[in-house]
Order: C-alpha cells, then structure tokens, then sequence
C-alpha cells in the first residue's frame, strides 16, 4: 500500500522537478524542507491577497453581511472592524469560559471577550495574550475613576511582555457612551465604550501598538 | 530552586520599549546610544573609522561592502547591550601573497565595548580591537567617543593605533595567526581620527570622517627582508565621505569615497531577534477551553462509569489524536483513567514546546470525561519519551486567559515517567514512513579563492520508523549544475590526488577534513547519508543513541551516545563514541583505507539568562587529542549565535593557517522570519578555516533535541502557553 503511494506520488513529483518539492509530511514539520515551508508561507500571503482583492467583486457592505450572517448562524456574533487594516470581520462565539467569550472567524482569527470588554486577540500576528482592566467595573457601572490597565502581548522575543498604562474613566460627550483615557510608555489612547445594564454592546478598543483600533459591534449578544 | 528560576525566567524580559510599542509612535526611551550607519567594515562607524555606538542588543547584522582597495563581508553580533563582535572576510586588492593573484583573502574578527553610554555633557566612550586574531592587514586598536550634537548631527573622536593610525602592523609571513598578539596593542604610535553624521531624514544619514589609513600592509619576509604593499591602486587622501539609505527595518544601502580618488558601495541587512514581523505568530487561534458542565447535568461522565465501556478509550483517543493532528501534534499513545489521562505527543510545528503543550491541555478539555481532572502530556522526541508536564484540569480551565505566570506556577514539569502499564498506541494515526522529494541548494561561503560558491540539484529523501525510537533513514542526492567542483588539496588535481591514494598529509597529519572538496562536485547519484538510529532511555534522566551507517558525507561506521540530563536540572553529561572509516570521493557505498576510533565526555551548562556552554573533552578525527568549548546565546524565540573554539595536541604548524580549528554558529526558526509556524530553522556554521585538527564527526546529537522539552527551554518559552 505505502509502496504504491510512493510510486504515484514519485511520478507527480518528477513532472515538477525543479519548480517544487513533493512530500507526504505536512508543511512546517521537520524535514520537509526550507523550500517547502517559504513555498507554504508565499501561497498562504497570495492566498490572502487574493481574498482581499476578491472583495470588490461581490461589493457588499457591512450591513449586508452582517444580515446574512445572522440568517445563517443562529448562535452569538459579533462584527470586528480592525482600522489599521481597514477590514471588518463577522465573528462567531466557539467557546464560553465563565464569563470569557471567544470568537472566531471562519479563517481561525480570534477575539476574548469578556462581556464585550476586550481581554485577548489570537492568530492576528501581532497578538494581545490578555489585558487586566482595573477600570472595568467603572465603566461597566458609568462611574467616573481612575485604574490601571495592564496589556500584555506576545512579543518578538518568544516572551509574554506587559504594557502598564494610567487611565481614567467618565461619561463621554454623547449620552450612553463611556470614555476610557489611557497613557504610558509615552503612548495615549482613547477606548469608547457603549454600556446597556451592564454589557458593553459597542466599542471602540485599541489593541496595541500594531493591532491598533478594534470596533465591536454585538450582532446578537 | 526550580520556582525561582522559573520565575526570573518569566519576568525577565529585556526588551527594549521601542521595540514593544513601536517605532511609529513618538515614545520616548532610554536605550543605549544605537548605530544609524554602518562602517565599511560592518561595525557602527563613520566610513573607514569606528565611533562609540552599539546595536540593539541581539543584532545579527552583516554587510558587504566593495570597492577598490577591498571586498569585505561581515557579519557582527551584538552579544550585550554593549559588547559588539565581527567576524569578516575580505578580499584585499593590489597585495600578492604565494598565489600572485593580485589579492588576498584574509579572516577577521572585531571586538568593541561601550564602556559608557551618553549621559548629559558626557559622550559614549568605547574602546576596540581590530582584526585581533594574529596580525593582519587591519590589525589595529582605538578608544573613541560619540556625541549628539543636535538631534540630527552625531559627531566621534578618538586615538587609534595600528592601521587606524597609519602605521600597519607588521606581518610575519612564516606565522600561521589565529592567536591574539597582546603585547603589540595600543603600542607603535597613536593618531587621532574623527567622523561626524547627520541624519537628514528618516531614511539618508551623511557621514564625513577624518581617517589615517593609508592602506598599506607590511610583511616581514622568511628571509627577514621587510616588503611594503599598497592596497589597491594609491594611497588614499585622508577625508572620506558617505552616504546611507535605510530600507524598510532591515536593509540599508550605501555609498561612499574614499579619499577622492575611489567610490564604494555597501549593503547591509540587520535583523533582531526581537523584532519578528509577526511577533506572535500567525498561526490560527487555538480552540478554547470548554469547561465541564455541572455534575448534575452529567452524572455519568462525573463518576466516571464511562472508563467501565470498552470502547471508550479508543473513541476518545481516535477523536483526540485527529484533533492534534490538525495542531501538529502527533499523539503516539495514551492512558486513561477515570480521573487521569496521559498522551504522549510528537511536536512537528511549534518553535515553543509550551505551546504544543498549551493547545494540547485545552484540547484535552474538549474530548475528555468530566472525571478526568489530573492531565498529564508528554513530550516525545525520537520516540522516546523526554519530559511530562502534569496540570490539573480545573486549572486550565480556571487560568485561560490569564497571565502566563499562573498556570506556569500550577503546572509541574518532570521527567517522563511510564505511567503504570496502560499506555496504549494511537492505531493508523502514527505517520511511521515519511518520504520528501525536491530540489536542493548547498552553498559554501567565504572559500579563499571563490568567496560564493553553490550547487543545485535534486534530493530525495526518507524516513522509516521501524518501532518508536528506531529510525532508518537516508538520501540520496542528485547534482544538476552548480560552482562548487572537486578539488584537491596540496596544489594537486582531484586525479592526481585520488591516484596518489594516501589519507595522510605530508606533514604526517591525517587528512581527516582538508581533502573534503574530494566529496563535492561529484556529477553520479551521492548518498549523504544513510543510517540506522536507536534512540532509547536507559532510565528516566539517561538517554541513549546508537547510529549505523554512512553517518555523513565523509564518514561511515558506529556512534555511540549517552547522556544523563535530569528534566530540572541546568547541568548535563554526556558521551559519545565513534569508530568510523572515511568514505569514498565518489559518494556511493565504499571506503577508503582511513580508520580511526574518536570519542568526546561532554559538560553542558544553562547559566540562565539564554547563556549556555559546552565544553568536550576527547580524540579528534586525527588522532589528536584536545577539547572544545562552546558558548552560545539564545532567545526565548529560538535564536541562537555561538562561537567555540577547539585546541588539540597538533601544533600550530602540524594545524595550519588559523593554528586552531574556531567558528561561529548561527541558527534561527523560520517562523520568526514567515510567522508561519514551524519547527525548521535555518542557520550554519562560519568556521575559520576547513582543517583538519579539531575536527569531529558529525553525529545527530542527543542532547539539543532533549533540552528542548526540558526546565530551561520549556519555561523559557512558556510565554506561549495560552497562544
């Protein structure tokens, strides 16, 4: 059985000599080559062009994404607009912990929620691993304070690094809207949060010096 | 102990804030005094002369600069926020040595340490040594200091002695070099130079220098005459300007005069470890925790009648190992009990073995009974099994999304200890025959007559593994066109050589690796190598190897391996054993007539803080007998820069050029460069010269694959536990 796989595949491979490697290991694990894996990487960033270039094709706005996916999924969504990149993404809870929502995109990008307050970012590149919020409580009850936020990310290094930052807390210029500022590290940032009994249902949140600004709409909480 | 370590390892983080926070935004930070240009010589610099500054901490930078009086490659290290290290290799022009070619090759290596930074009124200050390994062409020494004038204007002054004074050392034409010449430091005379920059945006910086080389090399001939040789065509005037570009974060390019007679160019590439394009990868998000549900809700799966139906385990194993399998992990086997499971995996994708484990434990959440509370995952290297880190699931469930540091204090990390008899093998899910078909590219750098040389080709290569710890493998390699050829060593051609039949050199040293370009260019079908491998552990902290075979290019026979490594323990032993014949040129199946036993007893260290050093004691390839030591540093992402050295009873004379057999081993993850993730790395080994004293075989050593999984490693890139 393997002697026939290896037969076939050996015949495939020879036809493309030269231009790729031919190997019944997945990419990216040891011994299948440099080649394969900077091969892998280059398809996977065409690939993602590819996607972001497909979307002029069939123009839909937001709103109409958003619509259809609350048709075709019935459990928790949230749409996340990352302005850096200027993308929006539909997301969709695939997991509770207690009060930790995570959600995910149909490609395995995630978000942490924790009732719409932004704790983690996973498989964006430049990840959040978790973020302490002291102002939490403040801005879930409208009040007015000071607290420290401590964002931690996975760094360059191979480590898990925190950012402390001094934030303060208070009613924002339109009604319903709380207003988080926060400074450190010679960096300020401004989190808007809407707040209905207790749950934040839009935001806007920085996620770090790479990520940026995220907007969280609750699609269906 | 292990606590204390685990948590400076934890919280030591060096990392500079621009580098966390971004160079895009205005932050204001108090790093040391950084290089905005580099040198000719590949050192922060004006043009030709040296200034105070350093690289980010971690730089691995190398530059190649060409014009007429010199082609020089360098490669610097930046081994501490304040220590700089170069090796370079230049061609020099207008100087003939025995070849009469015109040029030189010649080797180099640079040290620099800031002994202060800027502070106020005061400059950095540091001092260097120039082409310090025996006396060369660029010998020299300096002590400089740098200023910031304004914002953008940097101006350097300092007193340089040797070459950076205009007075050349002289060279011992009959010296093989290699060893540093102390006492002539800082001797013969001092001059003063000076350069200034200015940073006219974010990407042009101008330099001007005032500089005393004037280009000349000295010899001291066998006969005792004294020959002075002008590099390239005139001695240069004394001011020399420049000019860089910054490209993206790592490329600059470079152009600049010497004198005003001669233009150069120059192009460096500068990467941090630090500073990853993806620095938390791009791999996709790890499925969640799924936290059990409440007793009531399911009392059988609590109580754990389910382990009472046989067809259970395999159930959950089957689910579980596909589940892993679409992480990389290949679960080699399983217990399960009602309220303990263990699974062995094999890590194929992630650089940070924490992370294998991290997705492994949540995974684990996801497919096990809710009476499973104790989760015990072991990492498997080679088919043996290295280390276990045991959890309590209601920990995992409690700390995700928390730091790091908790569920590191939760979790208890030991050697892999057989749990009593129920393992049981994962069936089918075992990828037991691996084959990879495909070109290859081998390169060889900094050759004294042709500095780049390649081949290409095609290379298959396979794997069986006949039982968990014993492998076969082996390749066979194709060359389709390339410039590396057969050579001989002694002036002889690859014929004569191979007709002269002898493994001992002239001066009745055997030619264990001297003759090596024999094995290349070989247009037949090659075996690099073909071998039997049993990896095994005696007890729990002593792993063993024996390897069969055509154990490399140039040699074939039996290694023998153990080492003893304790899984907390920053402190290993180990030894290694060889009884190997030297092969055929022709790289097929036959021998030559050299035979020869060699073996090392091995001392490994972690010093903590990603410093680790190794030092071997024992027989060379030769017959020589001597030690090696090794130091290397390494990152929490899996970046590694060493240097060793190796001194054996050959003589200086009986070694050759370099007198001793020393180099640099560089080795970085592709993940860091692509983001994807993988366990590949890239990386090679820049050795002074291909000798033949010194040399060992080279074998699959036991004991990186095993420290991998073990405290030092694991908790070192723990960080990515919750990744």
């Amino acid at each position: 059985m393997i002697g026939y796989h290896v037969r076939a595949g050996m015949a495939a491979c020879a036809l493309l000599m030269g231009l790729s490697a031919c190997s019944n290991t997945p990419a990216g694990q040891e011994g299948s080559g440099i080649g394969t894996a900077l091969r892998q990487a280059a398809a996977e960033a065409v690939a993602a062009r590819r996607g972001s270039s497909e979307a002029p094709v069939a123009p839909r706005t937001p709103q109409q994404r958003a619509e259809e996916a609350l048709r075709l999924n019935p459990g928790p969504l949230i749409m996340v607009g990352l302005e850096n990149l200027g993308t929006t993404q539909i997301m969709a809870l695939t997991g509770q912990n207690g009060a930790m929502r995570t959600y995910m995109t149909p490609n395995e990008q995630a978000l942490i929620l924790r009732g719409g307050m932004l704790v983690g970012t996973r498989g964006l590149g430049n990840d959040m691993s978790v973020t302490e919020p002291q102002t939490e409580t403040l801005i879930r009850n409208g009040q007015s304070g000071s607290g420290q936020r401590i964002l931690r990310y996975y760094t360059g290094d191979g480590l898990e690094t925190p950012l402390r930052f001094d934030c303060t807390t208070g009613p924002g210029p339109n009604p319903g809207i709380m207003v988080e500022n926060c400074a450190g590290h010679g960096v300020t940032f401004q989190n808007n949060y809407q707040v209905q009994g207790g749950q934040i249902t839009v935001s806007r949140q920085w996620g770090g010096p790479a990520l940026g600004y995220l907007t969280i709409q609750t699609l269906r909480p | 102990m292990r606590r204390s370590r685990l948590t400076r390892q934890l919280m030591a983080t060096t990392l500079p804030l621009a580098l966390i926070v971004g160079s895009g935004i205005g932050i204001a930070t108090a790093d040391p005094m950084l290089a905005r240009n580099m040198s000719t010589y590949g050192m922060p610099g004006g043009i030709d002369t040296p200034t105070a500054e350093a690289m980010a901490e971690g730089t691995l930078a190398a530059t190649v600069s060409l014009s007429d009086y010199a082609l020089r490659s360098n490669v610097l290290f930046q081994l501490t926020p304040r220590l700089t290290t170069a090796f370079r290799y230049s061609r020099i022009e207008g100087i003939n040595d025995a070849r009469n070619s015109g040029s030189i090759y010649d080797r180099s290596f640079d040290f620099r340490y800031q002994l202060v930074d800027e502070d106020g009124w005061r400059p950095a200050i540091a001092i260097g040594l120039q082409d310090f390994l025996g006396t060369g062409v660029y010998s020299g020494e300096y002590i400089v200091a740098t200023r910031n004038i304004t914002p953008t204007i940097r101006a350097s002054a300092g007193l340089g002695w040797g070459t950076l004074a205009g007075k050349p050392r002289i060279i011992d034409a009959g010296d093989e070099g290699g060893t540093a010449n102390v006492e002539d430091w800082f001797r013969g005379g001092a001059a003063p130079f000076a350069s200034v920059s200015w940073q006219v945006s974010d990407r042009l910086n101008l330099q001007a220098e005032y500089s005393n080389d004037i280009y000349r090399a000295q010899y001291r001939l066998n006969s005792g005459a004294l020959v002075t040789q002008q590099q390239g065509d005139t001695e240069p005037g004394r001011v020399n300007l420049g000019l860089t570009y910054q490209m993206g974060r790592s490329y600059q390019l470079g152009l600049y005069t010497i004198g005003s007679e001669t233009i150069g160019a120059q192009f460096t590439v500068a990467l941090n470890p630090r500073d990853a394009v993806y620095p938390s990868g791009l791999e996709p998000a790890p499925a969640p925790v799924r936290p059990r549900p409440a007793r009531a809700a399911d009392p059988e799966g609590w109580s754990g009648q389910w382990s009472q139906d046989p067809t259970a385990q395999p159930a959950i194993q089957t689910a579980l190992s596909n589940a892993l399998a679409g992480e990389g992990q290949i679960l080699q086997s399983m217990a399960l009990a009602p309220t303990r499971a263990e699974v062995r995996i094999r890590n194929t994708r992630y650089v940070h073995q924490a992370e294998a484990v991290g997705r492994t434990a949540r995974l684990m959440t996801r497919a096990l009974p809710p009476s499973v509370e104790t989760f015990v995952i072991t990492l498997v290297e080679r088919g043996i099994p290295v280390s276990s880190v045991t959890l309590r699931r209601s920990d995992v469930e409690r700390l995700e999304n928390t730091e790091v540091g908790q569920i590191a204090q939760a979790s208890v990390l030991s050697d892999a200890v057989p749990y009593p008899g129920d393992l049981v093998r994962t069936p089918g899910a075992y990828q037991r025959f691996t084959w990879n078909l495909g070109p290859y590219l081998a390169t060889s750098l900094f050759d004294p007559s042709d500095p780049f040389r390649y081949e290409v080709g095609a290379e298959a290569r396979a794997s069986y593994e006949i039982v968990p710890g014993l492998v076969l493998s082996g390749a066979i390699r194709q060359r389709a066109f390339g410039s590396i050829d057969k050579e001989a060593p002694g002036g002889l051609s690859p014929d004569e050589y191979e007709a002269q039949d002898s493994d001992i050199a002239g001066n009745g040293v055997p030619r264990v690796r001297s003759d090596s370009r024999m094995y290349s260019g070989t247009t037949s079908p090659t075996i690099p190598d073909l071998t039997l491998a049993w990896f095994a552990r005696p007890t729990d902290q002593v792993y063993s190897r024996v390897t069969v075979g055509l154990l490399e290019r140039a040699y074939g026979g039996v290694s023998a391996e153990a080492l003893w490594k304790p899984v907390n323990s920053p402190l290993a032993f180990g030894a290694e054993v060889n009884r190997v014949r030297k092969r055929d040129f022709d790289g097929g199946l036959g021998f030559r007539d050299y035979e020869v036993t060699t073996g090392h007893v091995s001392a490994y260290y972690e010093f903590g803080q990603g410093y680790t050093a190794q030092v071997d004691v024992g027989r060379y390839l030769a017959g020589d007998v001597g030690a090696t030591l090794s130091v290397t540093r390494e990152f929490a992402n899996g970046w590694r820069v060493g240097a060793y050295a190796t001194e054996t009873d050959l003589s200086a004379e009986e070694f050759g050029e370099g007198s001793f057999d020393k180099g640099l081993t560089i080795s970085i993850p592709l993940a860091w460069a692509t983001g994807q993730p993988s366990t590949q790395r890239v990386g090679g080994t820049l050795r002074s010269l291909s000798r033949d004293g010194g040399s060992r075989v080279r074998t699959d050593g036991l004991y990186d694959r095993v420290r991998d999984s073990h405290a030092t490693q694991i908790y070192q890139g723990w960080g990515r536990f919750w990744r």
